[in-house]
């Protein structure tokens, strides 16, 4: 091998090396952002709750704008539920309250997320259909599929 | 935030540990061995017991139905049903982690060998007053006997006749995976005789019957001080940080603190936010409680009738409150 192909082989590898160095930081600063975007999504079903929940209670009156502007919020994030939660933005990747469990039952929590997909888009009909009573008895259902992850699959540790 | 709830590094608590064992198991080794007509006196008033409950242990469903209300909000599903893993109810296998180690809670079905179908009442009663297995050893205080002392005889007695309706299950419960020394039973002597005292629920006259039924059913069946309340060193919860919230709580989650301290606690939440919570798992910023509490949400308190609902809630409303920000400080 001449000097010139050696030079030029190592010259190769050096890119390549830090071509994988950049990746890899830039694939950890898209996880991070995937996480960060996952809170925000979060907050804003949680913001949601908050507005149906004094309506459900009977201590505001019954609205049908708000109903269906909040359902909308929580069936619109239940459709991409499970890309929110991409593999590698566990706790490895930064600050999350989400567990390795997610990724270790897959399947399960697939299953969970249709669950709280039917139930809210239950809800975001009923809204649309002004039925009332029917969207006040279906609130604690979705309620139950918001917990049902919450319970094996997040940790509070923040 | 209040710097008095700062927990001591893990090293050194199990230090202070040891050191409080060594301490205190040598004399209660030797104490063990002299009494030994006290012990015959005890032995005599458990035998008195039994034969005195014996035989009025005949339960009538009515009695089954309230010790199944009361295996419900004692939660006791919780640590001795392996939801996880879909196992049976009350055969145990679920895992708890702790700062100790990890926990595995022991078959409560009454099958003869790997449950409690051995067991008399009598043996139910003390282990629950007294934190005495029927061997004789005690029990480490992840069980939280030291709360489920506080049960009322009737209570206990509807819980066993529930516990013997189950199904048996023939499933032998898993060993505990604790780090030495934590593992010594007898140290759990040393621990009873500094951390505990028994004694059943006292009504406070000067409060009203609400406010004592929810005192009950926090403290005795609810254990809420087991995971709510921070512990001292030796893993004893502290008196005076009642419900006040902690970093290390089970399976390394921060819990909350739940007096009513309007900044930390739960002060600014509205009955109907805690009548929520209850039912349902849902906070006043509309997030779903998970972990640990959403598994007594739907063990326990989703399934009060509304009258406890509303008098625990009452109570708690009532605790003194207490500023400890557990966000405060990152771990």
């Amino acid at each position: 091998m001449t000097t010139v192909s050696r030079l030029a082989l190592a010259m190769i590898g050096l890119v390549g090396v830090l071509g994988v160095a950049t990746y890899s930081a830039e694939a950890q600063m898209n996880m991070m952002k995937q996480i960060e975007h996952r809170q925000e999504v979060m907050k804003g079903n949680g913001g949601a709750m908050k507005v149906l929940t004094p309506i459900v209670r009977g201590e505001a009156p019954w609205n049908q704008a708000a109903a269906v502007q909040a359902a909308t919020t929580l069936a619109n994030t239940a459709k991409e539920i499970n890309a929110l939660f991409p593999q590698g933005t566990g706790p490895e990747a930064g600050k999350t309250d989400a567990l390795p469990a997610i990724w270790q039952n897959w399947a399960d929590f697939q299953a969970k997320g249709q669950v709280f997909n039917e139930a809210t888009t239950k809800l975001l009909q009923l809204a649309q259909a002004n039925d009332e009573a029917g969207f006040k008895a279906q609130f604690p259902n979705v309620g139950k599929s918001c917990g049902g992850c919450h319970e094996g699959y997040r940790v509070k540790k923040q | 935030m209040a710097g008095a709830v700062d927990s001591p590094r893990p090293l050194f608590r199990r230090f202070v540990v040891v050191a409080q064992a060594l301490a205190f198991s040598a004399p209660l080794a030797l104490l063990r061995k002299t009494p030994r007509l006290q012990l015959s006196g005890f032995a005599l008033a458990l035998l008195g017991v039994g034969l005195l409950v014996g035989p009025a242990a005949a339960q009538t469903p009515d009695a089954t139905r309230r010790g199944g209300y009361i295996f419900d909000l004692a939660g006791c599903a919780g640590c001795h049903t392996d939801v996880k893993n879909k196992g049976p109810l009350a055969a145990g296998g679920r895992e708890l982690k702790t700062p100790f180690g990890a926990f595995y809670g022991p078959n409560i079905t009454p099958d003869p060998q790997y449950g409690l179908g051995r067991w008399k009442e009598a043996d139910f009663v003390r282990a629950m007053r007294h934190g005495i297995r029927p061997d004789g050893n005690r029990y480490f205080p992840v069980f939280p006997y030291t709360s489920f002392a506080k049960m009322s005889d009737e209570d206990l007695h509807d819980l066993w006749g529930y516990l013997r309706s189950l199904p048996p299950v023939a499933k032998p419960s898993r060993r505990h995976d604790i780090g030495f020394p934590f593992r010594l039973r007898f140290l759990q002597i040393g621990w009873q005789w500094l951390n505990f005292s028994t004694g059943a629920f006292k009504v406070d006259p000067a409060k009203s019957p609400e406010w004592n039924r929810g005192a009950y059913v926090v403290q005795a069946l609810g254990h809420c001080g087991e995971c709510h309340t921070p512990r001292n060193i030796a893993g004893a919860t502290r008196p005076s940080l009642y419900l006040a919230g902690t970093r290390d709580g089970p399976e390394g989650s921060k819990v909350p603190n739940i007096t009513p301290d309007p900044e930390t606690g739960i002060g600014k939440w509205s009955p109907g936010d805690l009548a929520d919570l209850f039912k349902s798992g849902m906070t006043p910023d509309g997030d779903f409680v998970g972990a640990t509490m959403a598994e007594v949400v739907r063990n326990s308190t989703s399934k009060m009738t509304d009258a406890d609902l509303k008098a625990m809630i009452a109570y708690l409303r009532a605790v003194p409150p207490f500023r400890n920000d557990i966000r405060a400080v990152a771990k």
